[in-house]
């Protein structure tokens, strides 16, 4: 199949995006991910293993997708960085720190929306900024109107939430992760709840938005087309327990453009992963069961 | 207000239609009966009875009307006694006024609902953002929640005296505990996604609870608190006949003590209208103070004006959706 689509193979980089993947991996480490390892223990039974044995890092300023099928622990994953879970064994390195809590060197955007409806736009991303101790208010509302700006709602500072449509939200909640200044942001499918186009869209604000930001990005996701048109690499899981079956890194050059959806080097990469994640069924016959009573004539 | 319709017209079917029920009969010419005189409401069945025995020694019988029993007056009759009841002085002078009546009963409401939130507000509160503290406590509370209040009566009486403080006592303890119970639920509710947030934004424990908790529950718990309010009402009777009776209690048992039963209907309909006046500006204000709430951006003068003036009614929360979702297709 991808002889006759005459594809290169996922792995062959043009001389620039080599030259990019050299210079991203003398970038220093912000995130480490050591053998970690995350147990669920259900009431009277046996522990389940979410997550076994993850290791990886990113460099500054790096996409880093995690990609699996359901059940691979990439929430779980995503909660552990966040400090919102504790893991069972292993480390997570932030800078080198050990990672103990929840904090705001490490921004989350979640898939549920979690603005507080009682805020504003404004209030929403001035909330963290007025979270330490002698903050003044006056600076956190100017870095919020910022923050605003740079997502494009500028003109929404004063809307509360509910006024808001499920893209603006988002982009709301990026905005008011990135107003703390997190070294890593992380985001758990944030575009998981939206439509396909404004999905699409909110891809490009994304990749706009981190040009002019210095963050490290760890995004979860499900959507095979949104890893690779999103990430420099790609942290594909196996589910049951979830264990790293691969780092992937996208050959696909920099900036992205919604027309590089069809071209060799995204194609391969993304047949790969569709090959690693669901896997073909050829060959093997699927199991049927006749659902309904056809009656007996029929065949 | 259909809903207050219905009875209304069957109130005065009842009253003013002669063949619909009227058992009694209003005498306005006693005749030669002996034991009537003019004006006296009697049964029925006693008057035709008297009336045969009349006839049959040939004497004059006595006529009178159709009329219901004294119990149910007609609604012109409490009409009436609304009005003048607040003008009419009582009938001995160590009787309070119907307004002195009704601001004793509110203020003893005030106070026991007062006393109540102030210690059942934050330790609901409490309970319910902090687990170690609802199970030091809610077994007890769950307990005495079904004890019900009336019976502490007595007890209340002996500690507290016989004038307002008992009573004050009764309506706490039968707010109270549904109270910190209601308002632990209510702040449990508060969807766990929002304190994640905040805590990957650096928020504090004490940060948590005074910024997302408390501002996060506050809507809900202030509707709670109208419910809760009128279960404060229902303790009110209960709690004005302990101890020396007072309040609009006591004025609704002395009117009917002088059988002026439309002033009798006039003061329930009083507590009523009050409860539902209080309900009304209470829900009123809570639009104003919660705004996120509000899927209208007009506030609720220029909505009674919209409406004082009866143009067509345009759903204004469709209206606020429009501009965002024409504005965000700007921005796309």
């Amino acid at each position: 199949m991808t002889n006759a689509l005459s594809l290169p193979a996922y792995t062959e980089q043009a001389p620039e995006v080599q030259e990019r993947f050299r210079r991203l991996k003398e970038r220093p480490v912000i995130l480490q991910v050591r053998d970690l390892v995350k147990d669920f223990r259900a009431a009277d039974e046996s522990p389940v293993r979410a997550l076994d044995r993850i290791s990886f890092h990113t460099h500054r300023r790096e996409i880093l997708c995690v990609i699996g099928p359901s059940g691979c622990g990439k929430s779980t994953l995503a909660r552990v960085l966040a400090g919102l879970e504790t893991a069972t064994a292993g480390q997570v390195l932030v800078d080198g720190k050990p990672v103990t809590g929840p904090g705001p060197d490490r921004g989350m955007v979640f898939q549920s929306y979690t603005l507080f409806p009682w805020l504003t736009v404004l209030k929403n991303v001035m909330f963290g900024l007025e979270l330490p101790e002698g903050a003044s208010s006056s600076s956190a509302e100017t870095q919020a109107r910022e923050w605003i700006q740079l997502v494009g709602l500028s003109r929404f500072a004063d809307a509360y939430p509910h006024q808001l449509s499920g893209g603006m939200k988002q982009r709301v909640a990026i905005a008011r992760a990135l107003a703390t200044r997190p070294r890593i942001l992380l985001m758990d499918e944030p575009f998981g709840a939206l439509d396909a186009q404004t999905r699409a869209q909110m891809q490009g604000y994304l990749l706009q938005i981190w040009k002019n930001v210095d963050v490290t990005i760890v995004f979860i996701t499900h959507d095979l087309d949104e890893a690779v048109y999103l990430a420099d690499r790609i942290l594909i899981l196996d589910a049951h327990p979830g264990r790293v079956r691969e780092l992937m890194e996208v050959a696909v050059p920099r900036p992205r453009t919604p027309e590089q959806v069809l071209s060799p080097a995204f194609v391969a990469a993304r047949l790969h992963l569709q090959q690693l994640i669901h896997p073909t069924t050829e060959g093997r016959p699927i199991p049927m069961i006749r659902m309904t009573v056809v009656g007996d004539d029929v065949e | 207000m259909c809903a207050f319709g219905v009875p209304l017209v069957l109130w005065c079917l009842v009253s003013y239609v002669p063949f619909i029920w009227h058992p009694m009969v209003r005498v306005t010419d006693a005749g030669d009966v002996s034991w009537l005189s003019a004006g006296e409401i009697v049964e029925g069945d006693a008057f035709a009875t008297e009336n045969q025995a009349v006839a049959a020694r040939g004497g004059r019988v006595a006529r009178g009307t159709a009329a219901n029993p004294v119990f149910l007056p007609a609604p012109h009759e409490v009409a009436r006694a609304l009005v003048t009841g607040f003008t009419t002085p009582p009938a001995r002078p160590d009787e309070p006024w119907l307004h002195q009546a009704l601001l004793h009963s509110i203020g003893t409401i005030f106070w026991g609902f007062l006393i109540s939130s102030l210690v059942g507000v934050p330790l609901g509160i409490m309970c319910g953002a902090l687990p170690s503290v609802a199970r030091l406590h809610e077994p007890f509370i769950e307990f005495f929640r079904y004890l019900p209040a009336p019976a502490f009566g007595a007890l209340a009486v002996a500690v507290l005296g016989i004038n307002d403080a008992p009573k004050v006592a009764i309506i706490f303890i039968g707010t109270f505990f549904q109270q910190v119970l209601i308002i632990a639920n209510t702040t449990r509710r508060l969807d766990v996604g929002l304190l994640e947030a905040a805590q990957t934004l650096g928020a504090t424990p004490r940060q948590l609870l005074l910024r997302v908790v408390v501002p996060g529950v506050v809507a809900e718990l202030y509707t709670d608190m109208r419910v809760l309010l009128g279960w404060a009402w229902t303790y009110l009777i209960v709690a004005e006949l302990i101890g020396v009776s007072s309040g609009i209690t006591y004025f609704i048992n002395q009117q009917a003590k002088y059988r002026a039963y439309d002033k009798v209907f006039a003061s329930i309909i009083l507590i009523g209208l009050i409860g539902l006046g209080t309900d009304i500006v209470l829900a009123s204000i809570g639009r104003q103070i919660f705004p996120w709430l509000r899927t209208s951006k007009a506030g609720w003068f220029s909505q009674l004006v919209r409406l004082a003036l009866r143009r067509p009614r345009r759903t204004a929360a469709g209206a606020g959706e429009d501009e965002v979702v024409q504005a965000s297709g700007m921005i796309g």
